[in-house]
């Protein structure tokens, strides 16, 4: 199988007053299936460019972008909005859930640009919603729920087209440290349920869930390291063989 | 085909999330569809009773008299014109072969009475028998009078449907006495309804006599015209023939100009285009006005609907909507807002029309122009989104998830 993403010698340069800033300078990485990812810099380390690039937000100026042997930086407009679509399930830090559907409806959002017919989109949503528990909520609209049920609502979201990957950018950012938790448990169980999940974050906690953190500074990766418990679980695996 | 369905939906959807705004938006084009089929509805009205006049007015009558109808001669020529007379009449049928029945037709106004009753303003018309050929009347009861009543100056009279029921309510008026000053006439004969001449008078408040009962009575001299029908396939043949004889009659030179009036119904169908004209080119300017007024208001709210909503559409890009389906989604939002103001507008017209019809004139609103103003606001709508719905669809994602 091909590799989920692979990036390679990825730049991204804006224009800003005359002067070029280099977002992103020269990335190279490689991430698998069922891998849990955090991506972790300093404000301006160019990692929000980095999630953007992932999540086909935004293309690059230079180098090439593979998902899932699709090279993404050949895409136009209509082609990223499809591969966003279908492989990729955006968690922001701020929710994102329009205000004026129902928790139900937001999630099924997603499944109208995808062109799924009624019937079957309430049923995923539904069963999107049982995933983050919340099934007693659907009806509910945003501002009627609490942050952290609004950010599994958003989580629901992003799950119910069973993309590739989830990105979550700071997910735990405007919540308080009970909710916090919570949220990291719902990606924990997850990525045990077999998918690939890459958080943005600047908390060293967060970054913890993980089993993969990768440092981002000046548009380049400063490190990009195994957390302990896996580095002794691939370990094992390597004694064992 | 899904996400049209939902297009549409998410477009209503905002739209009632926003009702007083989308209320006082449309107002524009609510306004400039009113005016559109209530100017329709008018014209209808306008047609119909015109043309309903138009029917006493006969296409093959011509109407000779010492002014145009809509002339611009000045009024001490016209005043200076010497008086028609009776005996033009027989000239005319004898020396015109297209001639088919000619009457003089001399007119003032009385009151007839009856006992204690008064009709007041009656236009009494003198005229010979000739006049039930000439003029577009219908006898309800009784009878004209005839050949024998008029040379001898009989004291017979036929009077107006109006004048019937203010003098003899719910009797019988034929055979009986009425009078007009101190002379006594014996009723013979009733007209049937026919209403207003273009709204102006009514052709039910009159009473006709013979006309030499009126020259003995009222007036030898006097305001008079000729009523001549003619070949009704050569009107235009016949007017050249009869300006030659009245020419011949008056012994008017060559050089001189003539010292009368020919009139017939075209010279009422030429007002009353021009009319209609005026009418239709008001009510074009005020909806046309109204749609840009209209139109430039919905522009603007729809510019206000993408900003305030920009985030919104950073997260429905972020999740997979297309360029096109964001686009789809806006255009639908401006189309439906005019929509619904047509709509609103075409209800209030039915509304407006119907109580035009009831207390003003009977019309209908023509179906034609509800759906063209239904059309227009479509393409109000469509053209004043354009621009809105196309910033919305070209925003960076990234940008518009950043915007607060």
């Amino acid at each position: 199988m091909a590799d989920l993403i692979k990036l390679t010698g990825l730049q991204r340069y804006y224009e800003v007053g005359g002067e070029t800033v280099k977002a992103l300078d020269g990335v190279d990485l490689v991430i698998n299936h069922n891998e849990y990812i955090s991506i972790m810099g300093p404000s301006g380390s160019g990692k929000s460019t980095m999630m953007n690039m992932i999540g086909c937000l935004d293309s690059p100026t230079t180098g090439t972008y593979e998902f899932e042997g699709e090279k993404v930086h050949e895409m136009d407009d209509n082609q990223l909005a499809s591969i966003r679509n279908r492989k990729i399930g955006f968690v922001f830090q701020t929710f994102n859930l329009l205000p004026k559907l129902t928790a139900l409806k937001n999630v099924e959002l997603p499944l109208i640009y995808a062109n799924i017919p009624k019937d079957e989109r309430l049923e995923l949503a539904e069963i999107a919603m049982g995933k983050v528990s919340l099934t007693d909520r659907m009806h509910h609209k945003p501002n009627e729920l609490s942050g952290g049920q609004r950010q599994r609502v958003a989580i629901a979201r992003a799950l119910v087209t069973n993309p590739s990957i989830i990105l979550a950018d700071e997910p735990t950012g405007n919540l308080d440290s009970k909710s916090g938790v919570e949220i990291m448990s719902v990606f924990d169980e997850l990525h045990s349920e077999g998918n690939t999940i890459i958080l943005v974050t600047h908390e060293a906690y967060i970054a913890k869930h993980a089993h993969r953190t990768i440092h981002i500074l000046d548009g380049r990766i400063e490190k990009d390291v195994y957390n302990k418990k896996i580095r002794k679980k691939l370990n094992k695996k390597k004694a064992t063989a | 085909m899904v996400t049209y369905v939902e297009s549409v939906r998410m477009a209503l959807t905002a739209i009632w999330g926003n009702k007083m705004r989308a209320a006082l938006t449309t107002l524009g084009i609510v306004i400039g569809i009113l005016a559109v089929t209530l100017m329709g509805t008018l014209i209808s009205g306008l047609d119909r009773s015109f043309e309903k006049s138009m029917s006493f007015l006969g296409r093959d009558v011509l109407y000779i008299s010492k002014h145009e109808w809509f002339g611009d001669s000045e009024w001490w020529e016209i005043r200076n014109r010497p008086d028609l007379k009776v005996d033009y009449v027989e000239k005319l049928k004898d020396q015109g072969k297209y001639v088919v029945a000619a009457a003089p037709v001399a007119m003032r106004s009385v009151n007839i009475t009856r006992k204690d009753e008064m009709a007041m303003g009656i236009s009494l018309a003198g005229t010979t028998t000739e006049f039930t050929q000439t003029a577009f009347m219908n006898i309800e009861s009784g009878r004209f009078y005839t050949e024998g009543e008029d040379r001898s100056g009989a004291r017979v009279i036929v009077i107006g449907y109006d004048v019937a029921n203010v003098l003899f309510e719910n009797e019988n008026p034929i055979g009986e006495k009425v009078k007009i000053g101190n002379y006594v006439f014996r009723v013979i004969g009733i007209t049937e309804k026919q209403g207003k001449f273009l709204g102006m008078f009514s052709l039910d408040n009159r009473a006709i006599i013979p006309m030499g009962t009126y020259q003995r009575l009222f007036s030898r001299r006097g305001w008079m015209r000729l009523e001549v029908k003619v070949d009704d396939e050569h009107i235009d043949d016949a007017k050249d023939e009869i300006i030659a004889i009245m020419r011949r009659l008056r012994g008017l030179g060559p050089e001189e100009k003539n010292d009368f009036a020919i009139n017939q119904q075209d010279a009422f169908r030429q007002q009353y285009q021009t009319m209609k004209i005026a009418i239709g080119g008001t009510g074009f300017f005020i909806t046309v006005l109204s749609l840009v007024v209209g139109g430039i208001g919905i522009m603007n709210i729809m510019f206000v609907s993408v900003k305030e909503r920009t985030r919104e559409i950073g997260v429905r890009k972020a999740i997979g909507a297309t360029q096109a389906s964001i686009m789809r989604q806006f255009l639908l939002e401006a189309l439906f807002i005019c929509l619904i103001g047509g709509c609103v507008g075409i209800v209030l017209a039915l509304g407006g029309s119907f109580l035009i019809d009831k207390f003003v004139f009977p019309s209908t609103m023509p179906v034609s122009l509800a759906l063209i103003s239904l059309i227009l606001s479509s393409v109000v709508g469509i053209v004043a989104g354009l621009a809105p719905s196309y910033k919305a669809a070209r925003l960076d994602p990234i940008e518009a998830l950043r915007y607060e």
